[in-house]
C-alpha cells in the first residue's frame, strides 16, 4: 500500500513548522508498513492534483501572499475545487485553510477574492489572536480533542455548505465569538492550529491517514502505534491550557 | 533643568543597580528602564560623547559583539559593551548609565553595542552609531516579531534614524542587502564568495524565496546555508553585491574553530576564527567589516579573531563530564540547523542535552523545532550517544526526536536542572548543551554552580 501527499506551496506555505505535519503523516505511514510518497507543488510547478491521494496546505507570510494568488488563478483553483468534490482529504492550516474560502477583507476594506472552494470568509481584525489554544473536534471529524498554538488576525466565519471542525475549549478558534474553530467538508480540514497541529495530536493525524486509504483501498482502518510520547505532550498542554 | 534630570536619572539608575546587585541580581535591565522614564533622552545625553558600533539582525549579534570588542580592546581603545545580553533601550541605557560619571561624563569613549532587532527604531537615533552591523534576518520568535519582512521594515526604519552611520551589510542575505536600496548611508558589503564552501542543495525552507523588489522568484549560483548564497532575481536583476570584505576559501572547520582564506579590501589575508561553525566565519566576516568601518586597521581585527572568547551560552566551554561540554544559545530554526550540522560534522561520539522552553523571552511558540532539521540527528546513528530533553517544553521536544528517527531507547527526559547536570557529569564523550534563552539563564547557572565560570553580566 502507499499514500500519495501533496505538499501545495511548500516555498511559500510553511510558516510555524507546518512542515510537521508532513512528517508525521510519513512516519505514522512507514511505520505501519505504508509506503509515503512526498510531492512537493511549489508555486509554478505544473504538477496536478490528480494522483493525490491526500493534500497538505500550510500558512504563509503576507509578503508572498500576490505571487500565491496570481498561481492559484492559473488554474490551480480549478484542481484543487475538483480535488475536493472528488473527496480528497485536505488539511489546511492558517493561511492555507482562508485560501479555500471566498474572499479575505482587511480590516481598512480591502477585498482579496481567494479560490472560493467552501463556504466561508474571513475579516482581518487590528487584534492578533495569538496563542495556546484547545478545541474538540466534532464527532464527523473524528471527536478528538486537539492542542495547538494559534496566530491570526483573520476572523473567519463559516457559511450554511459548511461545518466546524470543532468547538473551542480555551483560546479564540475562528473569530474568538461564536465558539467555532475551523472547518469540515466532505474530507476537507481546515484549521488555525500549527504548532504543528499533527504531532501532538495523532489521533487526528490517524483520522485523515485512515480517510485517506479507505477512498484508495477500500478500507482505513489503521494498525495501533505506540503513542506515549506524543500523548505525554498532547496531555501536558491539554492540563496546562 | 535637562542637566538635573539626568544627574537624577543617573542617581536612580546606580541605586537600582546597587540594590540588585545586593539581591544578587544581574541588574542589567531595570536600572535604565527606571532612570528612562525619568528622564526620556538619557540615552541620547549619555551617548553623545561616545563613539558607538551598533550589532543588530537575527543571529550572530552577541558573538559579533565578542569578536568587535577584543578588536577594539587589542587597538587600545577604552570601550564598554552591554556583555550581559540586555539588548532592549531599557539594558543597553544600564551600560551607558554604568559607564557615566555623576555628571554624565563618559568613562570609556568607545562602546560596542548589540540591539534587539524590535528596539533598534528605538535605540539608534538615541545611540546615534558611528558604524551599524547588521548580521542577517531569519524567521525567529514569530508570536513576538512577526514575519521576517517586518523585521527588515523595522531595521530600515532604526537606520533611517543612523544617517551619518557607516552600514556593514551582509551580501549573501537577500533581506538585509535590500537595505541599500532605500538608505543613504555609505555601504560596507561582507560576504562569502563562490566556491569558498561547498554549495548545498536549497532548503527545504528558506526565508527568503522571492525578490524582495519585484516577487519573482529568486536564482542562486550557490548557498552557503538558508537563503544565504549567490542570490539573483531573473526579472529585475536584483543580485548579491560583490564584498569588500570576502570569505574567499574556508579552508579548514574544526570543533574549536575555522580557518579561512579573505580577501580585504583587495589583499588576501589568512584568518583565524577562535570559534567553530560556519556562521561564526560569517559572524568573524561582519566584524572585520564593523572593525575596519570604524578605521581601525584590518590587521587589529584579525589578531583579535585569532583569539577573542565568546562566552555567554554561544558555544561557551565548560569543564562538564570527562571530556567537557559546551553550550549553545538555539531559538530560531536556521541558528538551531546550523549548530546541527556542527555537530554532524564531528568525527566522534558526543551526548546531546536539549532544553526547550516558552516563556515570552524564548518565543511562545514552539512549533519552530519542526522547522529546524533535527533530522540530522537521526541519520547519525551510534555517535549520538544519547540525547536528554529538558525544560518546561521537554515532552515537545522528545515527540521531535520521535519523529527525527533518533532512536527511542536514546532519548531520556530530565527536567530538573541539578539532576540533568549530575548526569551529564558522568559522561565520557563530549556534551553538548543546547538550551533556549531563558532556559540558558537557569541552566548555566547550575553548571556553573558545579564545574565554576563566570555570571552572566561579567
Amino acid at each position: 500500500m502507499e499514500l500519495n501527499i501533496f505538499h501545495l506551496y511548500p516555498d511559500v506555505l510553511n510558516l510555524y513548522g507546518d512542515g510537521g505535519n508532513i512528517i508525521t503523516w510519513t512516519r505514522r505511514l512507514r511505520w505501519r508498513g505504508i509506503e509515503a510518497k512526498v510531492h512537493r507543488a511549489p508555486i509554478g510547478a505544473s504538477a496536478s492534483l490528480a494522483g493525490a491521494d491526500l493534500v497538505f496546505i500550510g500558512g504563509g507570510q503576507d509578503f508572498e501572499q500576490q505571487v500565491l494568488l496570481e498561481d492559484l488563478h492559473r488554474g490551480r483553483d480549478r484542481e484543487i475545487r475538483a480535488a475536493i468534490e472528488d473527496g480528497v482529504p485536505f488539511l489546511t492550516i492558517c493561511g492555507g485553510y482562508q485560501m479555500l474560502g471566498a474572499y479575505y477583507e482587511t480590516f481598512d476594506g480591502q477585498r482579496c477574492d481567494f479560490i472560493g472552494a467552501l463556504d466561508f470568509y474571513t475579516v482581518g481584525s487590528q487584534t492578533r489572536m495569538i496563542g495556546n489554544y484547545k478545541f474538540r473536534c466534532t464527532e464527523a471529524a473524528g471527536g478528538s480533542e486537539i492542542v495547538g498554538f494559534e496566530n491570526h488576525s483573520g476572523k473567519t466565519r463559516l457559511g450554511s455548505g459548511v461545518q466546524p471542525l470543532g468547538r473551542v475549549l480555551a483560546g479564540f478558534g475562528n473569530n474568538g465569538e461564536d465558539g467555532s474553530e475551523g472547518v469540515h467538508y466532505k474530507n476537507v480540514f481546515g484549521s488555525y492550529s500549527h504548532g504543528p497541529l499533527l504531532p501532538k495530536n495523532p489521533a487526528f493525524a490517524d483520522h485523515l491517514l485512515s480517510l485517506a486509504l479507505a477512498r484508495k483501498y477500500g478500507d482505513g482502518t489503521l494498525a495501533p502505534l505506540d503513542d506515549r510520547e506524543e500523548l505525554a505532550a498532547h496531555d501536558e498542554m491539554f492540563r496546562k491550557i | 533643568m535637562k542637566q538635573c534630570k539626568m544627574i537624577l536619572a543617573l542617581l536612580l539608575g546606580r541605586l537600582v543597580r546597587a540594590v540588585s546587585r545586593l539581591l544578587h541580581r544581574g541588574g542589567t535591565d531595570m536600572p535604565g528602564r527606571l532612570a528612562l522614564k525619568l528622564c526620556p533622552e538619557l540615552l541620547s545625553l549619555l551617548a553623545a560623547p561616545v563613539k558607538s558600533l551598533a550589532i543588530t539582525g537575527t543571529n550572530g549579534k552577541t558573538s559579533s559583539a565578542r569578536m568587535v570588542e577584543e578588536a577594539f580592546r587589542e587597538a587600545g581603545l577604552t570601550l564598554f559593551a552591554n556583555r550581559s545580553g540586555a539588548n532592549l533601550i531599557s539594558g543597553i541605557t544600564t551600560e551607558f548609565i554604568m559607564n557615566a560619571d555623576w555628571r554624565g561624563r563618559p568613562k570609556a569613549k568607545y562602546a560596542v553595542i548589540e540591539c534587539d532587532e524590535a528596539a533598534a527604531k528605538a535605540v539608534f537615533p538615541q545611540l546615534g552609531p558611528q558604524v551599524v552591523l547588521v548580521t542577517n534576518l531569519f524567521r525567529d520568535q514569530l508570536d513576538r516579531y512577526g514575519e521576517v519582512t517586518h523585521t527588515l521594515e523595522n531595521i530600515r526604519i532604526a537606520l533611517s534614524g543612523a544617517p551619518e552611520a557607516r552600514v556593514c551589510l551582509n551580501a549573501d542575505c537577500s533581506l538585509t542587502a535590500s537595505l541599500a536600496d532605500v538608505l543613504p548611508n555609505d555601504i560596507v558589503w561582507y560576504g562569502v564568495e563562490p566556491g569558498a564552501t561547498p554549495s548545498r542543495s536549497a532548503p527545504a525552507i528558506s526565508d527568503a524565496t522571492h525578490c524582495i523588489r519585484c516577487k519573482s522568484e529568486y536564482e542562486y549560483d550557490y548557498i552557503t546555508y538558508g537563503h544565504l548564497g549567490g542570490f539573483h532575481c531573473p526579472r529585475c536583476g536584483y543580485r548579491r553585491q560583490s564584498p569588500s570584505i570576502a570569505v574567499t576559501d574556508v579552508v579548514e572547520q574544526r570543533a574549536d574553530g575555522s580557518t579561512v582564506l579573505m580577501e580585504i579590501d583587495g589583499r588576501r589575508e589568512l584568518v583565524q576564527v577562535n570559534l567553530p561553525a560556519l556562521y561564526n566565519v560569517y559572524n568573524a566576516a561582519g566584524a572585520l567589516a564593523a572593525v575596519t568601518a570604524m578605521g581601525l586597521p584590518a590587521k587589529t581585527a584579525i589578531e583579535a579573531l585569532g583569539r577573542f572568547q565568546c562566552g555567554f551560552g554561544r558555544m561557551e566551554r565548560f569543564a562538564l563530564g570527562h571530556a567537557g561540554s559546551r553550550m549553545t544559545l538555539v531559538k530560531n530554526p536556521a541558528g538551531c540547523t546550523q549548530v546541527l550540522e556542527f555537530l554532524a560534522g564531528l568525527k566522534e561520539p558526543f551526548t546531546l542535552a536539549v532544553c526547550l522552553n516558552d516563556r515570552a523571552a524564548d518565543g511562545t511558540d514552539v512549533s519552530w523545532i519542526w522547522d529546524a532539521d533535527f533530522e540530522i540527528l537521526g541519520r547519525l546513528g551510534s555517535r549520538l550517544r544519547r540525547v536528554i530533553v529538558s525544560g518546561d517544553r521537554a515532552a515537545d521536544m522528545r515527540v521531535r526526536m520521535k519523529y527525527a528517527g533518533v532512536p527511542g531507547e536514546r532519548v531520556s527526559e530530565q527536567r530538573d536542572y541539578e539532576a540533568l547536570v549530575r548526569e551529564l557529569e558522568n559522561e565520557d564523550v563530549p556534551v553538548f548543551l543546547m538550551p533556549t534563552y531563558t532556559a540558558l539563564l537557569e541552566l548555566r547557572q547550575v553548571v556553573i554552580r558545579h564545574v565554576g565560570g563566570a555570571d552572566f553580566w561579567e
